[in-house]
């Protein structure tokens, strides 16, 4: 009997993945530890390492193609089997027949290229802009039918249909009141590119709505904001860069953040910690997670990479991490190592220009810095008016874990260390 | 209709009658033909009391030739009367085939416009009542093949008075299929005088999930069927096509676009049928509306039985029908 490779659950949520590549072909040989192919999971694109030693029958599920959880997706023969489908002739079998089986028919049209799917469900999927390849038919044979577009549909024209109603309702008043007297004016037809769209959500726009729906509406969030001189942690950075520049060495300002928030953390516990229901889980790892915007060319949405025990790594260690978490999580996607288990996050948009604004709390943490700009401004210094600069941060905390005044004190810790940013050298 | 009489119930076969009477004072060249519908008031009673109306040479008795009156019949259109020809059952128009199929749909085309042949034929159609299989055809999928001639199949009173006169009015052969399991059944039908036109199905039930089409008597097994489906939440559209030539399929392709599934039902024999035929043409025109193929509910591919349970089984029946729309529409 070959083997069966099936689809693994790679996370806790996951219920789908799809196959990204095969990094295999039918006929090749692989030993244990292989690699097979890259899983696209709800969260992460995963490597796929062969178990066993073999050779690689079949590769049944294709490149693109999204398939439930234990579905099989390859069969490996293991050394000296034949593969069922090949040479009866050497293994002569008296049931074996020359005519397909019904089963055979079956098997083979389920391997074609385009999914099977009925006409009214190709032409709703098309209005729709639905991409076929990536619904699951319900139907005989796994024919695409008018149920499984419209579920999608529906699904996804919720979230949008509440917006509409908000928006339609004042112009249906003005037309009712006008009716009475003056004439009827048609209105201007609606080009085709202002008309309203409807794109199904990517795997990572459903988690996100999903999580932080999940979020908001169970964590008592809160919010307390400080503003921060920047002066000194600037002049430093200014410096260490000069003077790094030739070994490649860029500091951000949220890489001091992480630094910051960690050595904070380490001190301040309950900012490490997470709500357990009877009880508040104390962690011992400080990872600081970092929120990273991903490019609309790759479907948008963010994720959160996952800077481990960062109040034991420099400056220097930090800034490469975060150089490598941004990157792949833009180019390839990040692993499940490379974004779990955060335990505080920093989500920075002060180079946009944003002078500030509250976070969602990404459960497990109990606390969310949103991170403003450092600008150049008007500010107070021993009785005068000079120019410095400001950063206005905003934690979002959960209540049950984190009261005001604890969380007045983390702050109050974090601007000792950003104000006085030498210790973060030691 | 504008002013109707609340609630004048009446039977289908009552209903016949006052179509019948009612072209036949208007009009005397119209007269009625056929077996026992004279003295004995007609087999099913349809023609009771017009013999005394008209008298008998407008209500005409005659011997068991169904080849002989419907020839002399439709020699009788031609020469300018408008005869209605009872068959006491359709299963006995086929002694007369080459009458009713060769002559009377052929007339105009073959005489260059010389000769028409504005014709009635009228009976029973179909199975139903155990009379064993060679008295229960249905003709209808086996004679609409024929160009030349229209068909109408009423399955109320109130169809079966506003088509019947529209077939008297008309100046062509027209087919009329009556049931005899229909006869007794009751109905709305006004006083006043109305018609219905050729080529206007109705759609006798609204639903969103799956477009039911049918005619004649299978209708009520169709409508008995959409309760139950109901239950299940299926809800069935039924169109009654009324008319097979000319067949409304406007109405029939607007029901499968809002639906995208259907089911036609027909109480002929499925090869070379009239549910083959809708089937094909629903397929043609809105392929694009389809979540899955026509599905066909037919009698079944065997004489029909006379044994009750057997034929009852035979029959295009609720369960059958049922089935249909529950694969049809991937409840299965």
């Amino acid at each position: 009997m070959p083997i069966e490779i099936t689809m693994p659950r790679l996370s806790d949520t996951m219920e789908v993945g799809t196959i990204l590549s095969w990094h295999v072909h039918a006929g090749d040989v692989v030993v244990a530890g292989d690699l097979l192919a890259d899983i696209e999971t709800d969260k992460a694109t995963m490597e796929l390492q062969s178990f066993d030693d073999g050779t690689i029958e079949k590769l049944i599920v294709e490149e693109g193609q999204q398939v439930s959880v234990g579905t099989i997706i390859a069969t490996i023969l293991e050394e000296d089997e034949v593969s069922s489908d090949s040479s009866p002739e050497s293994v002569p079998k008296p049931e074996q027949t020359t005519e397909p089986t019904q089963q055979s028919l079956e098997q083979r049209s389920a391997h074609t290229d385009s999914p099977r799917v009925s006409p009214i469900a190709r032409r709703l999927a098309e209005e729709h802009g639905l991409d076929l390849q990536t619904i699951q038919g319900t139907g005989p044979s796994g024919r695409i039918i008018k149920r499984d577009v419209l579920q999608i549909v529906d699904t996804t024209s919720e979230t949008t249909s509440a917006a509409n109603t908000t928006k339609e309702a004042p112009s249906s008043a003005v037309v009712a009141g006008s009716s009475s007297s003056l004439p009827m004016q048609p209105l201007a037809p609606v080009s085709p590119w202002q008309q309203d769209r409807t794109v199904p959500l990517s795997n990572i726009r459903q988690v996100i709505a999903k999580k932080l729906v999940e979020s908001k509406q169970t964590i008592p969030h809160y919010q307390v904001t400080m503003t921060f001189d920047m002066d000194p942690l600037l002049e430093m950075r200014k410096t260490l860069n000069e003077q790094l520049v030739s070994s490649g060495v860029k500091l951000s300002v949220n890489d001091f953040l992480v630094r910051c928030c960690a050595l904070s953390m380490s001190t301040h516990p309950e900012f490490n910690a997470s709500f357990g229901g009877d009880c508040i889980l104390y962690h011992g790892p400080v990872n600081v997670g970092i929120a990273i915007a991903l490019p609309e060319d790759r479907g948008g949405g963010l994720v959160v990479g996952t800077i481990r025990n960062a109040d034991q790594k420099s400056l220097r260690t930090i800034s490469q991490e975060s150089i490598y978490l941004s990157k792949k999580a833009r180019e390839t996607g990040l692993s499940i190592d490379e974004m779990g288990d955060t335990t505080f996050t920093i989500s920075n948009l002060g180079m946009f220009g944003v002078d500030n604004f509250t976070a969602i709390i990404n459960p497990p943490n109990s606390a969310i810095l949103a991170v403003g700009a450092a600008e150049e401004k008007p500010v107070v210094r021993d009785g005068n008016i000079a120019v410095g600069h400001e950063m206005s941060a905003t934690l979002s905390l959960d209540h049950r874990v984190i009261d005001g005044a604890m969380a007045a004190m983390y702050l109050s810790a974090l601007k000792e260390l950003i104000e006085n940013p030498a210790s973060l050298l030691v | 209709m504008s002013t109707v009489t609340p609630e004048r119930v009446i039977e289908y076969r009552e209903a016949l009658r006052e179509a019948m009477s009612e072209e036949m004072r208007k009009d005397n060249r119209v007269f009625l033909i056929g077996e026992e519908v004279a003295q004995y008031n007609g087999a099913y009673k349809v023609s009771k009391g017009m013999l005394d109306e008209f008298g008998p040479r407008r209500v005409i008795d005659t011997p068991i030739s169904e080849s002989g009156f419907s020839g002399m019949s439709i020699g009788a259109a031609m020469r300018g009367l408008r005869p209605i020809v009872e068959f006491m059952s359709w299963s006995f128009s086929l002694v007369a085939t080459d009458q009713i199929l060769n002559n009377a749909p052929k007339m105009l085309y073959m005489s260059g416009g010389q000769f028409g042949c504005p014709i009635v034929f009228r009976g029973n159609d179909g199975a139903g009542g155990q009379l064993a299989s060679t008295h229960s055809w249905s003709v209808e999928s086996m004679y609409s093949n024929i160009p030349g001639l229209k068909m109408a199949i009423p399955y109320d009173a109130y169809d079966a008075k506003g088509l019947l006169k529209t077939a008297i009015q008309d100046d062509n052969p027209v087919f009329f299929l009556e049931s005899e399991r229909l006869l007794s059944t009751t109905g709305h039908v006004p006083e006043e005088e109305y018609t219905i036109p050729f080529g206007k199905a109705l759609i006798r039930r609204n639903g969103a999930d799956c477009t039911i089409i049918s005619f004649g008597r299978p209708l009520h097994f169709c409508l008995e069927a959409a309760e139950e489906l109901a239950k299940e939440g299926i809800d069935c559209e039924i169109i009654d096509g009324r008319t097979i030539v000319p067949l409304d399929i406007d109405t029939m392709v607007d029901s499968v676009r809002k639906t995208n599934a259907c089911v036609v039902v027909d109480q002929s024999w499925s090869f070379a049928s009239i549910g083959s035929e809708i089937a094909s043409q629903i397929h043609a025109i809105c392929f694009e509306d389809l979540d899955n193929f026509v599905h066909r509910v037919h009698s079944d591919d065997v004489p029909v039985p006379y044994a009750h349970n057997l034929e009852q089984a035979y029959l295009p029946n609720t369960r059958k029908i049922c089935e249909a729309v529950r694969s049809a529409t991937y409840n299965a």
